[in-house]
């Protein structure tokens, strides 16, 4: 095993920047990570392995697992290096990267790619991952990525995933996060995207003590559509921040960021949703929209849609919600004889499958259900339907 | 003599602290079509709402019997199970649920509650078909999120179609024909008309006399100031209609024929 060398002290001050002054991380400074720790668990592969037919990727902290994985054409991993002119040197994020193997995929296959990230080990393990997806002209690539911290150990996990979309392709990525309630993840998404492609990403969180997801999407070319878009039920101490930034480069271009979740006991959600509007960048549609319902006066949902715009002609528009459950609604399935508990998860998976019902990803989409519906006090009942 | 359906005696309720309901009574027997007419702000929502079980509505005196069984003592999922059934006026919207989903929830909530086995998804299908023909309601529909996107004539037909699946002893209608042009009006009252039977009663909650050409009602009362001022045969409803309901504000208790 090998302990760590990297400088976890840039993670002690990061709450008093702007960008994370509502995320401390600064627990993470008085951990010692190892790297390298040994993989434990075989049986949890097949736990997530949620599309036997299709093709797979493993990565156990941040290395390729070749006998779990389904490899097919298209799909090749590199070892330990840097990628050369990749997008990610265009954000600002401070997230480390830390030594790992990147799985390109570069292929027409029409069947979900399904990609699992492990990190386990005894104490507590540092790793990255990273995923390149690059869809040539007129390509159509789906993806989902499933991230799981596995046991108790505060483990930090710090993913990177790039897409490129050139002209007129279109690229779906699913991220679900599961698995330890204990564990760090910040992730990061670079997206860009020439003219007429088609990107949508869905990034899914029900576990972490306390996540981050980091969008920074380029729209480089014009009839660009983009969805962002999140879902996260959270209870405890769990905290996840979902930040985005959207660059309208551009004219005529639609971008959509749609976040929506549950907060129970003390929980906390924050959304900051930048879109940045490059001046001639005209007929610029962009969309804000986050939703929350919480269950306990202790949580907490911070809304942050930001807008920063150069230019005239464009709509831009924002909203925010958060709310109790909706009396009025559950006393209408009540008086069709839906028990009190059962029409509370009713109205809980109704918000949530909102959200669920646009992931095209059948298997994923039965499998994070599935995840939902265990958590939820009488979930059963509606599993049963 | 057979225990009515429902039996209301001095019923007062309130809702944040005023006083809406002053003393109804009110005795439904199985088979029989009641229609509760009255103005606005009458108490006519506040009768309906009350024997759904809302909580924002409570009950300051009197007594309200279901089948002989003291019916506050229910909860309002409880009081569907026993075989209430309130059709709302504004059916709320419910997106990322199908109104199959959610039916397939509820039959099953009161199959459990009467202790019958739930039924399985073909059966369930079969009887969502047949129903849904009843009011002419297009299946499609039924698979959006509940009443989500609905016009308002598609809704109360929904309305009516839940109560067909759901098969209650007692229908409570509230303000049915609100919102409604002629040609719904006609669907709607088909396909109450074809729920009625020597079993099971209704309350029909109106404002105007037009839905009762549909609905023929056995008894007429009119609703003023939360007190049933003047009961009478389905005559009333056309008296109502030409005289207005001022004509029945000095009616006492004492007029009643009910």
């Amino acid at each position: 095993m090998t302990t760590m060398t990297f400088d976890t002290t840039c993670f002690e001050k990061l709450h008093k920047s702007e960008a994370w002054m509502y995320t401390n991380v600064s627990p993470l400074a008085n951990i010692e990570f190892a790297f390298d720790a040994p993989f434990l668990d075989d049986a949890c592969i097949s736990e997530y392995d949620i599309a036997p037919a299709n093709p797979f990727v493993v990565l156990v902290n941040g290395k390729l697992h070749a006998e779990a994985s389904r490899l097919v054409d298209g799909i090749s991993i590199n070892e330990g290096h840097e990628l050369e002119g990749t997008i990610s040197s265009r954000g600002d994020s401070v997230i480390p990267k830390l030594e790992c193997d990147t799985v390109t995929i570069e292929n027409t296959t029409e069947e979900t790619i399904h990609i699992l990230q492990l990190v386990t080990g005894k104490s507590a393990v540092a790793a990255s991952g990273r995923v390149l997806i690059h869809a040539n002209h007129g390509q159509m690539i789906s993806v989902a990525e499933t991230h799981v911290c596995t046991g108790d150990a505060t483990h930090l996990f710090m993913p990177l995933t790039e897409i490129v979309a050139e002209s007129s392709s279109n690229v779906t990525l699913v991220r679900a996060i599961r698995g330890s309630k204990s564990a760090y993840q910040l992730g990061q998404l670079h997206v860009s995207q020439d003219s007429s492609s088609n990107v949508q990403t869905h990034t899914i969180t029900l576990a972490g003590r306390c996540s981050r997801h980091e969008v920074y999407a380029y729209l480089d070319g014009e009839h660009i559509e983009s969805n962002f878009d999140g879902m996260y039920m959270l209870g405890k101490e769990q905290h996840v921040d979902n930040h985005l930034r959207v660059e309208h480069n551009e004219p005529n271009c639609d971008s959509r960021e749609f976040y929506k979740g549950i907060l129970d006991d003390n929980a906390k959600s924050v959304f900051t949703g930048r879109i940045y509007v490059k001046e001639g960048a005209t007929q610029t549609d962009a969309k804000q929209t986050n939703q929350n319902i919480v269950l306990s006066d202790d949580a907490n949902a911070i809304s942050r849609p930001q807008l920063e715009i150069y230019n005239d002609d464009v709509a831009c528009t924002h909203g925010a919600t958060t709310g109790e459950i909706d009396e009025e609604a559950k006393l209408y399935l009540r008086s069709r004889g839906i028990p009190s508990d059962a029409a509370e998860t009713l109205l809980m998976y109704a918000f949530l499958n909102e959200s669920l019902e646009d992931l095209a990803d059948d298997e994923f989409r039965k499998a994070l259900t599935d995840e939902l519906l265990m958590a939820m006090p009488g979930g059963d009942f509606i599993r049963t339907l | 003599m057979t225990t009515p359906l429902l039996e209301i005696n001095n019923l007062h309720a309130s809702v944040e602290g005023n006083e809406i309901l002053r003393g109804v009574n009110l005795t439904v027997h199985e088979g029989e079509v009641h229609s509760v007419m009255g103005p606005n702000g009458s108490g006519k929502s506040t009768l309906a709402c009350v024997l759904a079980g809302h909580e924002a509505y409570e009950v300051t005196e009197g007594e309200i019997y279901f089948m002989g069984q003291d019916l506050m003592e229910l909860d309002a999922d409880q009081r569907a199970c026993a075989g209430v059934f309130l059709a709302f006026q504004y059916p709320v919207e419910i997106p990322g649920v199908s109104t199959k989903f959610f039916l397939k929830a509820a039959v099953n909530a009161m199959r459990k509650y009467r202790g019958e086995e739930e039924l399985d998804a073909m059966d369930f299908l079969d009887l969502v078909e047949e129903k849904a023909a009843s009011v002419s309601l297009n299946t499609d529909l039924l698979d959006r999120g509940v009443n989500e996107g609905f016009s308002g004539g598609e809704k109360k037909r929904a309305e009516i179609f839940q109560m067909a699946m759901l098969d209650p002893k007692l229908c409570v209608l509230d303000e049915t024909d609100s919102g409604l042009d002629i040609d719904a009006l006609k669907i709607v009252s088909e396909g109450v008309n074809k729920l009625r039977s020597e079993g099971r009663g209704f309350v029909v909650i109106t404002h105007y006399q037009r839905l009762l050409d549909h609905i023929v009602p056995d008894y007429v009362h009119v609703l003023l100031d939360g007190k049933i001022v003047k009961s009478g045969g389905k005559e009333l409803a056309l008296q109502l209609e030409a005289e207005g309901y001022t004509a029945f504000e000095h009616c006492g208790t004492e007029c009643c024929c009910g």
